[in-house]
């Protein structure tokens, strides 16, 4: 078969117009610069769209062609390996399968598909890690943010008291009491199982036996043992990965906004998931969930400013609302 | 008889005199054939959207289900499809990496990455981790170095390919210097810098046995800098004018509708409104800005980079390209991402093809061969979208 074709030797940069001529002895001879080698001599680039293909001869010689489909017509004539991926741009439905797919990908990913693989990483990392991680973040947020608790001895032997009946026997869950007055009212869980407890939290408890603080507790323990915080790292890896890989050139909105959207959205579910357990060791130890309802409600109260029932606030703040949270406790109460 | 020999001595000279005269014509219509001197080609771009998208999303599928190995070969594949339907005087140019190569350098530098994450976040042992950062901080400029060696040896044209011959230790010197200059002086001799570094680039870039040279100055890039910056301000300055005083013509009509309304609605939509605000004008405007400096600075660097003496020309329209930027942002933004393709090919063409050159003659020059090295370089500065304006 002859193919038209444009040469350049490699040693200038002068161009030639040239006929390939592919014969069946399986040899190509390009007659007005004596070339005829065997077939399997060149090279053949893949095809890709409607570009000019290189043909790469021995000692450096190229030629380009435009003729694909003829080129094709050779690669199939003589049996050579032709490249699949040219088939698959070419196909309307392999294309369209590949908008489904990577659409469908990035869609899983930031849903559900993050979840898993962020399970399985957890769940692969040896505890020994997370505790020296831990240890160093108690150590900078007590050098710059916790101070020494200032609870009586009567306040601290009830919630400690409380603790070692939801710890059960595991050592891996210490309980650390600390003040906090620039973040006043909270608890938080480090992923060794070490939890801190705000003295600003414990003032707003309104229940003399401090159950209240008890389903605290028990909210802290789900975090830890849903690995929440590690859970939470992986899966904004993950999601920024892969909004900057499919947007390119916009990422810097484009990673940025989003981000902030799933993982607002990730730490509501892990905070149902936290609720979720708090019910299930109260109720397992007889205590009623009415007091975690009394303890939301002094919290929002100290908070009104801040929560409302717009829709902008239920979508940006990381927490479920608090008044959906009364009610989760209220309902359970019985 | 005697006045017959004069008339013809006088037609004899008259005769010598307007050939004079057709000669001098003669030259002097050379010299006007030779006034435009530069043949100035410009170059072309031809490939489209809907092919380059099928090609685009196909790499990201096969990326996908290949676990990301694809992705070498993916860069490769868009690559060549951009070089090959970039023509100049009628021939293409030829992206030639290797994607085993690209993958290794790939599999090195996500590597070193994870490391660092992992000593950072969940070991939290910041003394391994900093030094990693450490040792990729001392071997930036030779990772710089190296990616401008890959661009320019795997780009070829006509089967000759680019060359650069810059040295690690010119810029380990450039990088050190500049470094503390810039500090000192706060940013203020970013200009001078940026002549500097285009010269360590295009003076040591060759084509074949062709040089390049740039000889840009360092009050042209100043120049360019205060013009970007009195357009930007004056830009924003006219927007923010034209609604503040549409803002002010509602409050003025409709000043009681608005109080009331606002009372109903509530504090909480203002924040809402801001970032609506934000949305449709701030963002579109950080994308104009990159559009309308690269414009300014592609025309700079064309217009002061020759070949073997053969100039280069930009004809870019900052303005235009900047509303490109924008309206490519939000195209892709709205689209979810699917017209990247289509928004890249549109930014791209629109430059090349205000970009010409004028060569006397394309089959000048000689080859000095492919050559081969390392590609760490190039996926570092890939991966971490450090942009070396080549």
């Amino acid at each position: 078969m002859l193919i038209e074709a444009l040469l350049y030797d490699g040693k200038s940069s002068k161009e030639h117009k040239v006929t390939l001529d592919f014969t069946f002895g399986r040899r190509v001879k390009i007659d007005s610069h004596g070339i005829d080698v065997a077939l399997e001599d060149i090279i053949i680039e893949s095809r890709l769209g409607n570009t000019p293909r290189v043909i790469e001869f021995p000692n450096g010689v190229r030629c380009k062609s435009a003729e694909n489909d003829k080129l094709d017509q050779v690669l199939l004539d003589f049996n050579l390996n032709k490249s699949k991926t040219h088939k698959i741009e070419s196909s309307l439905v392999l294309t369209l399968g590949s908008v489904f797919l990577t659409i469908g990908f990035v869609w899983f990913m930031l849903t559900g598909g993050a979840n898993y693989t962020a399970n399985f990483l957890a769940n692969i990392l040896p505890q020994s890690s997370l505790n020296e991680m831990s240890e160093l973040t108690l150590k900078k947020l007590d050098e710059n943010l916790l101070e020494e608790s200032n609870l009586t001895k009567i306040q601290h032997n009830i919630i400690q008291a409380h603790f070692k009946k939801l710890a059960n026997g595991d050592s891996r869950y210490k309980l650390h009491f600390r003040s906090a007055p620039e973040i006043g009212p909270n608890a938080f869980a480090l992923p060794s199982g070490d939890i801190v407890l705000t003295d600003q939290l414990v003032a707003l408890s309104r229940d003399k036996e401090y159950r209240d603080i008890l389903g605290v507790l028990a909210h802290e323990k789900g975090h830890v043992v849903e690995k929440h915080s590690l859970r939470m790292a992986i899966k904004t890896g993950i999601a920024s990965v892969i909004i900057g890989y499919v947007t390119g050139d916009i990422s810097i909105i484009a990673s940025t906004v989003p981000t902030i959207l799933v993982n607002s959205s990730y730490s509501r579910d892990f905070e149902r998931e936290a609720d979720a357990h708090a019910v299930k060791e109260m109720k397992k130890m007889g205590v009623s969930t009415i007091y975690m309802a009394e303890l939301f409600e002094s919290l929002s109260k100290k908070y009104e400013s801040l929560e409302n029932n717009s829709t902008v606030g239920s979508l940006m703040s990381s927490h479920p609302l608090t008044s959906e949270r009364i009610e989760y406790f209220k309902s359970h109460a019985n | 008889m005697e006045e017959l020999t004069r008339d013809i001595d006088g037609v004899e000279s008259l005769q010598k005199k307007v050939h004079k005269i057709e000669t001098k014509i003669d030259e002097l219509q050379d010299d006007t054939n030779r006034k435009p001197k530069h043949n100035f080609k410009y170059f072309e771009f031809k490939g489209n959207a809907s092919e380059y998208f099928r090609i685009w999303i196909v790499n990201i599928a096969l990326t996908i289900l290949t676990l990301g190995i694809y992705s070498a070969w993916a860069k490769v594949r868009s690559n060549r499809y951009i070089y090959a339907n970039t023509y100049l005087n009628g021939s293409n140019f030829e992206y030639n990496a290797d994607p085993i190569r690209i993958l290794i350098g790939r599999i090195v530098v996500v590597s070193l990455y994870a490391l660092f994450l992992l000593f950072t976040q969940y070991m939290l042992m910041p003394k391994v981790a900093g030094s990693i950062a450490f040792i990729a901080f001392i071997a930036m400029p030779w990772l710089v170095r190296q990616a401008v060696g890959f661009k320019l040896r795997n780009t070829s044209y006509r089967n000759v390919p680019f060359r650069y011959e810059g040295k690690v230790s010119s810029f380990y010197g450039f990088f050190i210097l500049h470094f503390f200059l810039n500090i000192i002086t706060f940013m203020l001799i970013f200009p001078y810098s940026y002549v500097k570094f285009k010269k360590l680039i295009l003076n040591n870039s060759h084509y074949g046995d062709g040089d390049f040279k740039f000889s840009g100055g360092t009050g042209d890039a100043y120049a360019i800098y205060i013009q970007i910056f009195v357009w930007s301000t004056l830009l924003v300055f006219g927007v923010v004018l034209f609604f503040g005083f549409i803002g002010a013509g509602v409050g003025a009509v409709f000043g009681d509708m608005f109080t009331s309304f606002k009372s109903l609605i509530g504090p909480e939509i203002v924040p809402m409104l801001v970032g609506a605000g934000v949305f449709l004008f701030y963002i579109p405007f950080i994308f104009w800005n990159k559009g309308f400096t690269d414009g300014y600075f592609s025309n700079f660097v064309r217009e002061k980079t020759t070949l073997n003496n053969a100039p280069l020309k930009g004809e870019i329209k900052p303005f235009k390209l900047g509303v490109i930027s924008a309206t490519n942002a939000l195209a892709i933004f709205f689209s979810l991402g699917l017209l990247f393709p289509w928004a890249q090919i549109r930014y791209l063409k629109y430059k090349l093809e205000h970009t010409a050159f004028a060569c006397e003659d394309y089959d000048q020059f000689e080859s000095h061969g492919y050559v081969t090295g390392s590609t760490v370089g190039e996926e570092m500065v890939d991966f971490f979208d450090i942009d070396i304006g080549l």
